[in-house]
């Protein structure tokens, strides 16, 4: 079951210090959900990352798993072994046993990065914390702290982005404009910048709603938005 | 088809032997030795033995306590190394000389460093558990080898996540970065607490991990599942027979195919598969068409056959022709007369299909009269008794047993010496390997002896079938030194057949590694019993008194140092008592090679101690 009171006090103890560590963590929405949560880093400065706040998409899992297996091994007629049946694969009473801290959150960049870890695609991110080297003992703190930390220091030879690794790898200075301009395009937005271009774009003649949708969609980018409300 | 092993008792080597007055005598009389005692003789250099869920434990204990003792550890720590170094007792000695006995520990997440510590921190104020952050009285908190403590909630909940993750034998410490493996003692005690399901699931994977991470040991592959492991020492290159009478091969586990290479059944089997009947039926009913290569089925009229793309061809010799024909002749046309195929891929293609046809025919026509021949057994049984009844000086008829067996097994290895040939002078694996020449010339030894064995093997099969009993006792003698001989003589092909494979035809390989399960003269060995508890239930059934040792069971149980779960102490400690002379009882064969001596050495540790 996901450990509600530990949450809560990571939460509290994550925002304390959070103007120096440049970490924060709010509830999903400013919903009331503990199990997603979102967060945020700043750049580190230094890379091309620098100025720029990312937000990051974080959930808790609340696996199910049951109880009073019988059948737990199966065998494997195609790997000629034995292969343990996780319980909840099997038919039996269900149960929360476990998840977060024991089970890694799960982490995804809302925000567009450029970096050979994290898909520019999806934002998923390649991070061996995140996975099998997670340890309960870890926080959500200790996690984004370390997502910064791969921001400062990207491991291209164990890439999330292979697109992103190669460029990294063979035309760095491209890289790196392409990083810093990622950067500035998505990571710099702020509420006050997106209410100036929807105001420019209605006044070429878009409805709002329909503006607002489509800068919404294009996470803020007003060429991107001009150029798909002129498409149609 | 079922090999059993059940020789009777009442035969006698000296009895058959001096019926026989050959120059062959001795030979006779080791060969038939050797059907009986059946252990020592070719292949010592891989034994196998079968492993019970009851004597899992038993057998790992060996290689434990070999662990425990050259580097002085503790149980648990001794399996965290074995698993870790997958059971290779020999390669941990051999790390330890080159790494160091620190490297060695830590990398398979051993810490023996006793913190001294751990009492002293026992005071009564609270301590802040680093995982749920709560304050919780320094009795509910545990601390590991490796130093790290949490609450014992905590450590529960990882527990459970991990063995729910199929990680039960390596469950590494909470700690992030920590390599420790947590001490199974304390994994067992937290989690029974509370889920004693997901704790004996523990520990079963635990000791299943002899079988999962070893490369000696593999489970049966029976259907449905015998519950057995096998287990192999020395070369695992082999078949072997488990104690549920399925034979299989250690190294693929699909059925014994010896002296087909895994590779090479394997291949078989899949081409049987795809092309049986289907190839059957073409072969037999059509000719390709030479221009378009579809099989065309000639279903009546004459000689010049059509394909429905509309190439006309002749049905003699399936080469292309016109449209005009008499009913005699077709125009232009004279397959009398020899002339180079123009077509040769379409030549080709029936040549390859008819050579796999005439493998697969005698492959097939073998392994049907196997199965044919296993009905005889029970026929001979009858045979047999019929004639020991009978008034008659020959009252020993072990030989027509020993013949039978005799020819089973060759029988098997001549419809397998087809396959083997089909690959091994055919393209598909070894095109590279040898010239025409060579491969003629190896052909030809090959098939010489190939051939030689199937007729000794046919005769043998006839002598067999004979209906002895209704014979005088001069016939019978004539028939009993026949099957001997052609025993005999069947024996010494298949052991040359097997040598030429191994010498002459696969070790000039220079590409291919092809690993042939060698041949068993007396047949394929069943996996010996390592399960202590057989014998204890049948020692049970036999004492007078089964209370008694049902006592003497429990009271060893308890007295174990129980570091498992009790259930697999009790099975284990109780045939200690035992002797091997109950069980011997029942398989004469094992009494020979002094079993018991060979098991000591698996017995649960605390029961070496003792005695």
């Amino acid at each position: 079951m996901l450990d509600v009171s530990r949450v809560q006090k990571e939460l509290v103890e994550c925002n304390r210090d959070k103007a120096i560590s440049g970490v924060n963590i709010t509830l999903h929405d400013g919903g009331s959900d503990l199990s997603h949560l979102s967060g945020t880093i700043t750049g580190p400065v230094g890379t091309p990352y620098e100025g720029g706040t990312f937000r990051i998409d974080i959930r808790l899992s609340r696996e199910i798993y049951s109880k009073d297996c019988t059948n737990l091994k199966e065998w494997n007629w195609s790997r000629l072994t034995f292969v343990e049946v996780l319980p909840s694969m099997g038919k039996c009473t269900e149960q929360e046993l476990c998840a977060y801290p024991f089970e890694p959150p799960k982490m995804q960049f809302i925000t567009k990065v450029w970096h050979p870890n994290i898909s520019s695609q999806n934002g998923a991110i390649c991070l061996d914390i995140l996975k099998d080297q997670w340890s309960p003992a870890l926080t959500l703190k200790t996690a984004l702290l370390s997502l910064q930390a791969l921001l400062s220091a990207p491991e291209p030879d164990d890439p999330q982005d292979a697109v992103v690794a190669q460029q990294y790898l063979r035309q760095y200075p491209t890289f790196v404009a392409t990083a810093r301009y990622w950067t500035e395009a998505f990571a710099k937005r702020t509420l006050v910048g997106i209410e100036e271009k929807v105001q420019k774009l209605v006044e070429m003649g878009f409805s709002e709603d329909l503006v607002r949708n489509t800068l919404e969609s294009v996470n803020g980018d007003e060429n991107l938005a001009l150029e798909k409300l002129c498409s149609g | 088809m079922a090999e059993d092993d059940d020789f009777p008792s009442s035969s006698d080597p000296e009895g058959a032997g001096c019926y026989f007055s050959d120059q062959d005598d001795v030979l006779e009389e080791t060969v038939l030795q050797g059907l009986e005692d059946g252990h020592e003789e070719d292949c010592q250099w891989s034994v196998s033995s079968v492993i019970t869920k009851e004597s899992l434990l038993a057998a790992q204990k060996e290689d434990l306590r070999k662990v425990m003792d050259l580097l002085s550890l503790r149980e648990q720590h001794a399996r965290t190394l074995l698993i870790h170094y997958r059971w290779d007792v020999e390669r941990i000695f051999e790390l330890l000389d080159q790494k160091g006995k620190e490297r060695l520990f830590s990398e398979a997440g051993v810490t023996i460093i006793q913190h001294k510590d751990l009492d002293l921190s026992s005071s009564s104020d609270p301590v802040r558990c680093n995982v749920c952050f709560e304050d919780v009285s320094s009795s509910t908190v545990t601390k590991m080898d490796c130093g790290h403590d949490y609450c014992n909630d905590c450590w529960t909940e990882h527990f459970i996540v991990k063995i729910n993750e199929g990680q039960s034998r390596r469950i590494r410490c909470i700690a992030p970065k920590c390599n420790a493996v947590c001490d199974e003692s304390v994994v067992r005690n937290l989690v029974s607490a509370r889920h004693p399901d997901i704790a004996d699931r523990f520990d079963r994977f635990l000791l299943e991990s002899y079988i999962e991470d070893n490369n000696k040991v593999k489970w049966c592959p029976s259907v449905p599942h015998c519950g057995n492991a096998i287990r192999v020492e020395g070369d695992t290159d082999c078949e072997v027979e488990c104690a549920c009478g399925l034979q299989f091969c250690f190294n693929c586990l699909s059925q014994a195919h010896s002296p087909c290479s895994c590779l090479m059944w394997e291949l078989w089997t899949r081409k049987c598969q795809d092309e049986s009947e289907t190839v059957n039926w073409i072969t037999v009913n059509t000719k390709p068409c030479p221009k378009c290569h579809k099989p065309v089925e000639k279903n009546g009229g004459c000689n010049l056959v059509a394909c429905i793309c509309g190439q006309a061809f002749c049905w003699l010799c399936g080469g292309a022709t016109g449209r005009d024909h008499t009913w005699s002749s077709i125009s232009g046309h004279s397959c009398g007369r020899f002339k180079d195929d123009q077509e040769k891929r379409t030549e080709r293609a029936r040549r390859d299909l008819y050579r796999y046809m005439h493998y697969h025919n005698r492959y097939k026509a073998h392994t049907d009269s196997l199965k044919q021949e296993s009905n005889l057994k029970e026929t001979i049984q009858g045979k047999i008794s019929i004639s020991e009844n009978k008034e008659s000086k020959i009252k020993d008829y072990a030989w027509v047993t020993n013949g039978l067996n005799r020819l089973f097994r060759s029988r098997r290895v001549l419809s397998y010496s087809y396959p083997f040939a089909f690959y091994m002078f055919g393209d598909e694996l070894f095109k590279e390997e040898m010239t025409t020449e060579e491969r003629d010339l190896k052909q030809n030894l090959f098939e010489d002896q190939q051939q030689q064995l199937e007729s000794n093997v046919e005769k043998l099969s006839m002598f067999l079938e004979k209906d002895f009993q209704d014979f005088s006792d001069d016939e019978v003698m004539d028939t009993m030194s026949h099957v001997i001989n052609l025993s005999n003589v069947v024996d010494r092909l298949c052991k040359q057949m097997y040598k030429c494979i191994e010498n002459d035809l696969l070790y000039p390989l220079q590409r291919a590694t092809h690993n042939i399960a060698p041949y068993k003269s007396k047949g394929l060995e069943r996996a010996s019993e390592l399960s202590l508890c057989w014998d204890s239930d049948r020692s049970m059934s036999v004492k007078t008194n089964p209370e008694d040792s049902c006592t003497q069971r429990n009271s060893t149980a308890n007295g174990s140092g129980a570091t498992l779960p009790g259930r697999y102490s009790v099975i284990l400690h109780g045939s200690s008592s035992d002797e091997s002379g109950c069980s011997s009882r029942k398989r004469p064969r094992t009494d020979t090679l002094g079993g018991a001596a060979r098991f000591d050495l698996n017995m649960p540790a605390e029961v070496v101690d003792k005695s």
